[in-house]
């Protein structure tokens, strides 16, 4: 620790239309986790990507070890030591992980062929490293897990051995126990002296790991601190730059009326094992469980996009059957789904287009359909919802990931359910546009409406519930009310502890 | 032996399929399960082979190359051509495979430099080469006799057909190239994550204008073995080839999407089309039939395969 | 007025459009006789084939998928008509069944299109209907058929022929039933993100049969236009279709990909593969060096067209 190894100067970066970075200055040093944090936008992909070659600044310097760096591209970086872990996998499906590992920098034969045993043998030893040995470096990539994936990324990082590596959102993808054996290889790479940077939002995580943060805002850097300097209070308000003490505001309601009860719902994967929830109107009902306990999936079968096995679904009293989602919107059941890039939009059409694509029947019941009302429609939710653009033909994808979460919101919001479950709703998502979120589920749940919250963030779900279900590994083994749950309490129950004589059983 | 269960499992389920349709054909037929009639397969199955290769290679990169059939066609039709100005056999052989490599880089470059889906350029290619065959024969088929083509065709080494050899090799050098080469990951790469070989520093226009290229020389290659076969220059000899092809490289497993298979797979997908072509001959099923059968048999077969994979993910 | 110029520059099909018009004008200029009105109705009378089959698979290509039997199922349809008719079925109940066939193997195209990439599912099913097509004639040619309905064919309506009124009838119901429908609204969001259509609570199974079945059942009415016009079935006579009715489509500016593009620009990409072979044979090109002019022409539409909107992305 101590010596720096990396400096940033004075670093502008201006895309047609914005200015991404303005004037940032950043160092790291040797043996440091710095932590990189930001609202969506804020500009730490950039800064990310300037440093490792792959966009050229308009203005500033970057030093490496004392020399001024000239980038042609991430190879160059990666001849200097520089790589980077991102967060969508660099791997190739069906290739091996040693053939992954050293893509481009295969060993050879005397012959010129391939070595693939010299490779696996590397491979190997890079994974042993990283207490990975169980992965098969025989294996065909695809077939590994999300977090071994992940693993092999990082081997393949480390095979470059690399002074700089940065990390970009790398716990979105994985478990509360992936994400921990990462920390711990991190903390590993930390005494060897590599220098990290750590891009994130995920603010439970930096005291685990961090030594420093700077805070990105509107392509400026606001401020570099120390880990201990500063509450988890007073770097959101430098994030956001406003007072933002007031995140979760919920009003009261009346809860009476049941809107959706599950009895013993079961799916044919196994994932959901006799669920049985209660949902009443005017409440906001949070689930929450780690990666794979069953939440996803059992939004799945109450919306229908996964046949019901087993059990039985009653909306206002009544029993239904969901057979698609097609039947769920007929009993009013809606679903903003985990992953809205693959289920939740449709990113090359415009935001017009997909505000619309939910209610096609209810604003035009007729058959025949126009663009003018569809335009309309659009307009009125763009300014309701406050979604930046500068256009309602803009495509999905040129918008942030809150503008985008924003449109389906939209989409939902113009079908006006009675039920409306979201899952994972602020992932991924900067923190104004999350703040705006969170009132918009209050005002639904004000208007009478029921709403159930899968979240994997404890602050949230804690912040946001009336009632909070845990889920694990299929099945409901907890239910508590408002005030009467605690953040230990709920963490253990998602990990399993005490789960023996559950109401379900 | 646990090795070799493996080994057996990985096969795709289209073998299983070929053994069952074999044991069908031998049945009806008492001519069927001779060597002569093994080795009529294996040598019918020969061009169709070759180009099913170069279709694999290109199918791994998520494309398809609708000109192959075009560029076999061209292959003899540019022989014959030749030889007939005086140019040896052999010398105009080498010509016509230089031609195709350079036909399957422009293929490379539009797809490559020109983003167009590789369906839509290579049909355009294929309308080219086939307006170039057609004009240097003015439609018709061209004659050029030579005792090469029965050499290709009829003696044998080691009782195998020298055609078949050829066959044979093209295969070891194609898997090689996939398996053992820097290339041949590359080419996997293209169809598996385009993304992750930039960022590691390879150029995907390059490694696709070579896999076209590379295809474009099996072709040529292809060309010549039908030639052979053939004795003359046609110009619609190979036409629909290419689909063939393609149908033969997802009987082998190898998919459309990610860059998995191989041509290991491609050979029993040929097999297996071409053993119910000769298998209808030999029980003496009309012509008229033999079209609607052999395309139901293709499409029973890769609705098995998908269905299999479909259970299995499951 | 200035709404409508700026829907047309919005639409996926504004560089097809420039492209048929550059046609056009050269056209003018190197061919004489090619701005005659005589010209122009043979042109519209050639393409109207065309435009049939390519106009149903668009509906196809939009929402992802191929469709490569269109040309044996056009020949096996026509063939079947023409078989009925001459046993004397009369001509509207051998017109309904042979729009029925289409519906059954665009419903059989499309259950199989669920299981199996349609691209081979489909070339599958063309080689069977071309089987089909060739058992059924049993490898005879049928010729001499009723005027009442070779009158489809060849006959005129005042200046104008009659199957140019089918072709144009055809287009107009598509292009409502795409552009103005909330079916067709989901024919384009499930081309754009399948899994966001089912999750929209689209009903995704009955898109996709129905497309196909729209695409079939139009191949088939020009199947029976064809034997009209030529007088005479044959089992291959829908075979050169196959690819050339991919093609109109995708030069039209209708994606591969699925969610983009639609039926007036297949009609500017039928026209633009019409008008090629028109004006080469005016000018008396070789027929053996025309499917190279085409094929020229057809990678430079493509490229002209993706490569502008790329370009416009990045703006």
């Amino acid at each position: 620790m101590g010596k720096t190894i990396l400096t940033a100067q004075n670093i502008t970066k201006v895309f047609p239309g914005m200015k991404a970075l303005d004037n940032v200055d950043f160092d790291l040093q040797a043996g440091e986790v710095h932590i990189l944090v930001g609202e969506n936008g804020a500009g730490k992909s950039t800064l990310a990507k300037v440093i490792l070659g792959a966009y050229k600044q308009d203005e500033g310097d970057v030093f490496f070890e004392g020399e001024r760096l000239t980038l042609s591209g991430t190879k160059d970086a990666l001849a200097k030591g520089i790589v980077a872990v991102y967060q969508e996998f660099t791997l190739v499906p069906y290739l091996n992980v040693a053939q992954n590992i050293f893509l481009n920098r295969e060993h050879k034969t005397k012959l010129g062929f391939i070595d693939h045993k010299k490779m696996e043998e590397e491979a190997k030893a890079l994974l042993k490293s990283l207490n990975c040995e169980y992965i098969n470096v025989k294996s065909p990539v695809k077939k590994l897990s999300v977090a071994e994936q992940q693993m092999v990324e990082i081997a393949k990082a480390l095979s470059y051995r690399p002074r700089v590596i940065i990390f970009d959102e790398p716990t979105s993808a994985l478990s509360d126990r992936e994400a921990e054996s990462l920390f711990s290889q991190i903390l590993k790479l930390k005494k060897e002296g590599i220098g990290i940077v750590y891009v994130s939002h995920r603010m439970e995580e930096f005291p685990k790991i961090g030594d420093r943060i700077t805070v990105l805002r509107d392509g400026k850097k606001i401020a570099t601190i120390g880990i201990n300097d500063c509450t988890n209070e007073e770097l959101v308000n430098m994030m956001v730059g406003r007072d933002v003490s007031q995140v979760y505001v919920r009003t009261q309601n009346d809860h009476s009326g049941e809107a959706l009860r599950t009895e013993n719902l079961s799916d044919y994967s196994g994932k959901v094992k006799n669920a049985s929830i209660v949902v009443n109107k005017g409440e906001i009902v949070g689930i929450a469980g780690l990666v794979g306990a069953g939440r996803t999936e059992l939004a799945q079968l109450i919306y229908g996009i996964n046949p019901i096995k087993s059990g039985k679904v009653y909306v206002n009293g009544n029993e239904v059957e969901v057979k698609s989602p097609v039947n769920a919107k007929k009993h009013g059941i809606g679903l903003v789904s985990e992953d809205r890039k693959k289920q939740g939009l449709a990113l090359g059409e415009s935001i017009a287009l997909n505000t619309v694509s939910v209610s096609l029947k209810k604003i035009f019941p007729r058959f025949f359909m126009n663009k003018k009302k569809i335009y309309e429609t659009a307009k009125q939710n763009v300014e309701q919802l406050r979604i930046a653009t500068t256009s309602i033909h803009k495509p999905c994808k040129f918008l942030s990931g809150g503008n985008q979460q924003k449109v389906v919101l939209a989409k939902w919001l113009n079908f006006d359910p009675q039920i409306l479950i979201f899952d994972e709703p602020t992932r991924g998502i900067d923190v104004g546009a999350k703040m705006e979120i969170y009132k918009l589920m209050d005002q639904l749940a004000a208007m009478g409406k029921a709403i159930i919250m899968i979240s994997s963030e404890l602050p949230e779900v804690i912040g946001m519930s009336d009632r909070i279900y845990v889920m694990h590994e299929g099945k409901i083994v907890d239910e508590c009310k408002r005030g009467e749950f605690t953040t230990e309490q709920i963490g253990s129950k998602m990990l399993g502890i005490g789960v023996g004589g559950t109401k379900n059983e | 032996m646990n090795n070799i269960k493996e080994k057996l499992k990985a096969l795709p389920p289209v073998s299983w399929m070929l053994l069952l349709i074999i044991a069908v054909f031998s049945l009806a037929s008492p001519n069927y399960l001779s060597l002569s009639n093994f080795r009529n397969i294996l040598i019918q199955a020969t061009p169709l082979m070759i180009v099913a290769f170069a279709q694999t290679c290109i199918v791994l990169t998520q494309g398809t190359d609708l000109s192959l059939g075009a560029q076999v066609s061209f292959a003899t039709v540019m022989i014959v051509y030749l030889a007939k100005k005086g140019v040896p056999l052999f010398a105009g052989m080498i010509v016509a495979v230089l031609l195709t490599v350079l036909i399957g880089s422009v293929n490379g470059i539009i797809v490559a430099k020109g983003h167009i889906l590789p369906f839509i350029a290579t049909y355009g290619m294929q309308n080219i080469v086939n307006s170039v065959s057609l004009l240097l024969t003015s439609g018709s088929s061209i004659y050029y006799a030579s005792n090469v083509y029965r050499f290709a065709a009829e003696s044998t080494f080691l009782f195998i057909p020298v055609m078949v050899w050829i066959a044979a090799l093209v295969f070891v050098m194609v898997w090689v190239v996939l398996r053992k080469t820097k290339f041949g990951t590359n080419i996997v790469g293209l169809g598996g994550n385009r993304e992750a070989l930039s960022l590691a520093g390879i150029s995907p226009a390059r490694n696709l204008i070579k896999t076209y290229a590379f295809a474009g020389f099996i072709a040529g290659i292809a060309g010549v073995v039908t030639l052979c076969r053939v004795e003359s220059g046609q110009p619609t000899v190979a036409s629909g080839w290419e689909f063939q092809a393609v149908a033969a490289t997802l009987l082998g497993g190898t998919s459309l999407r990610e860059g998995k298979g191989g041509v290991t797979g491609t050979i029993f997908g040929v097999l297996l089309i071409t053993i119910v072509k000769n298998g209808l001959n030999i029980v003496g099923v009309r012509s008229v039939y033999q079209n609607a059968i052999i395309g139901s048999i293709v499409l029973v077969a890769i609705l098995i395969d998908a269905v299999i994979k479909i259970r299995s993910k499951e | 007025m200035s709404k409508f110029i700026e829907e047309i520059k919005r639409s996926k099909s504004f560089y097809s459009l420039i492209g048929l018009i550059g046609l056009i004008i050269i056209s003018s200029i190197i061919a004489p006789n090619f701005r005659t009105i005589n010209n122009m109705i043979t042109i519209l009378r050639q393409a109207s084939v065309l435009l049939i089959l390519s106009s149903g698979l668009t509906a196809v290509l939009l929402t992802g998928s191929m469709d490569l039997s269109v040309g044996a199922t056009a020949g096996f349809i026509g063939c079947i008509c023409a078989k009925l008719i001459k046993s004397g079925v009369p001509i509207p109940i051998a017109f309904i069944i042979g729009i029925i066939t289409g519906a059954v193997v665009g419903f059989i195209n499309g259950t199989l299109a669920g299981i199996l990439p349609s691209f081979i599912a489909t070339y599958a099913t063309n080689w069977v209907m071309s089987g089909l097509a060739i058992i059924v004639m049993n490898g005879a040619v049928i010729y001499d058929l009723p005027k009442n309905f070779t009158k489809l064919g060849v006959g005129y309506i005042g200046p104008i022929p009659v199957l140019v009124i089918i072709a144009a009838v055809i287009v107009v119901i598509l292009y409502i039933l795409l552009q103005k429908t909330t079916y067709g609204r989901q024919v384009y969001a499930y081309g754009s993100n399948a899994e966001a259509a089912k999750y929209s609570g689209m009903p995704i199974k009955k898109i996709m049969k129905s497309t196909f079945m729209i695409c079939s059942i139009c191949a088939g009415i020009a199947g029976m236009i064809i034997t009209a016009r030529l007088n005479a079935a044959d089992a291959a006579m829908g075979e050169a279709y196959g690819l050339q009715t991919v093609a109109a489509v995708v030069i039209g500016g209708t994606s591969m990909l699925g969610g983009e593009g639609g039926v007036g620009g297949t009609v500017i990409g039928a026209l633009i593969l019409t008008i090629i072979v028109n004006v080469m044979n005016l000018k008396g090109v070789s027929s053996f060096a025309q499917p190279m002019v085409v094929g020229i022409v057809i990678i430079a539409m493509v490229l002209f067209d993706i490569n502008s909107k790329r370009k416009k992305q990045f703006d």
